[in-house]
């Protein structure tokens, strides 16, 4: 089985750093991109806190060395290496075009909490769970919208938990970070009974397409 | 039990948005017409001709 | 290591981090996990992928609703009538998810570029 860490342009030599349950790196390559790969007996693997770790910390140190960088999620494997330039082929153009996109950028999350769950509408009326949602929908849009203005992508995520009013990922060029983390400060102003986590900078995720290929 | 020594909390924070980066667990629509479930491509799914569809629709009520 | 888990930019609120991470939990369930395909995790992936479906289209229907609401295009009586259908549909995802053990982050929808739509 032929495991994908992340699929690059310009990639400039592997990191010093192995791979899932220890196995090396190796650099394949297919429709002109550049690939991060290892190799493994065929079946599953397992998600062990190990094996996650493997993977981000590769695709942590493969940022420094390429122009851009879609990060694999974890377990894509391929039976052999046909299969895998067979996907790599099929989907030439969109991996080029997301590559361009996240090229010089980073991926900073944001999550924002309620105080408390929601309150279960379920005895109320009709009319009121619809009021609850209207301003359920328009809060996160509130929060969303000025933050993703300044990045060049972003995207959110949707019914996460009943305390999680906002799980948003945004691609930020490096440039503009400071006055990313301001406009959050202004958010957090705005809304003192929420919390904010904001984390990163990442690998770009949350924009490869399909997760990578 | 563990005898680990338990994490700082910010560190268990990073940790877990680390892995729900890395795992995606759950359901990813991708492009308007995959959807992946788990990494795996399962259905192609005409969303785009659906999410058409229920614009069209609204614009139609509108008018 | 310490390096890679260093990540936290800014949190502010009342300081909850416990609740930042009891709800981060709640996405990923029991971790570690396998990944694999024994046959009830197939059906259990069916159960997944359709259920998240269903999720997609009652947010869709959901939200095209809230925006006829906020222009003012509902009777009173429809609003109602939505909203006790919303709610039906609501109760009975959470009992399906249950039924799959299947939990939050299970259901999670990353809408990447969709995400105008919602």
């Amino acid at each position: 089985m032929i495991y994908l860490y992340a699929i690059a342009e310009g990639l400039d030599g592997l990191p010093e750093v192995l791979g899932v349950d220890g196995a090396p790196l190796v650099h394949g390559s297919a429709a002109g991109l550049d690939l991060v790969l290892s190799e493994h007996a065929a079946g599953e693997l397992d998600a062990s806190e190990e094996a996650v770790l493997a993977h981000a910390r590769v695709v942590e140190a493969l940022v420094a060395r390429s122009a851009a960088l879609l990060p694999a999620r974890f377990g894509r494997g391929f039976r052999d290496p046909d299969a895998l330039r067979e996907a790599i082929e099929g989907r030439a153009a969109s991996l080029r075009e997301a590559l361009a996109q996240v090229r010089g950028c980073v991926e900073v999350g944001v999550r924002v909490l309620r105080p408390e769950p929601a309150p279960p509408p379920a005895a109320e009326s009709g009319r009121a769970y619809m009021e609850a949602r209207l301003a359920h929908t328009e809060e996160a849009r509130e929060l969303h919208e000025p933050l993703a203005a300044l990045a060049r992508a972003a995207t959110r995520t949707v019914g996460a938990t009943p305390r999680l009013l906002l799980s948003g990922a945004y691609l930020v060029e490096p440039g503009e970070l400071d006055a990313f983390r301001s406009r959050v400060s202004e958010l957090e102003a705005a809304h003192p009974e929420l919390t904010f986590v904001t984390t990163g900078p990442w690998p770009p995720y949350s924009f490869a397409p399909g997760g990578e290929t | 039990m563990s005898t680990v020594p338990e994490r700082p909390l910010e560190q268990q924070i990073t940790l877990l948005e680390l892995v729900d980066r890395v795992l995606n667990k759950g359901v990813t629509l991708t492009g308007d017409i995959t959807l992946s479930v788990a990494d795996v491509d399962l259905v192609y799914v005409g969303l785009r001709v659906l999410l058409t569809t229920v614009s069209t629709m609204e614009r139609l009520a509108a008018e | 290591m310490s390096d890679e888990l260093d990540r936290i930019l800014g949190v502010t609120g009342s300081g909850d981090l416990d609740a930042v991470a009891g709800e981060l939990d709640r996405l990923q369930g029991a971790f570690p996990r396998r990944v694999n395909a024994d046959p009830e995790k197939v059906e259990k992936g069916l159960a997944q992928l359709v259920l998240t479906l269903v999720e997609l289209l009652r947010q869709l229907m959901e939200r095209q609703a809230l925006r006829r609401m906020e222009q003012g295009n509902l009777t009173d009586e429809q609003i109602e009538r939505l909203g006790q259908t919303f709610m039906k549909l609501e109760k009975r995802m959470e009992e399906l998810k249950a039924e799959f053990d299947l939990e939050d982050g299970d259901l999670n929808l990353n809408l990447g570029p969709l995400g105008d739509l919602l």
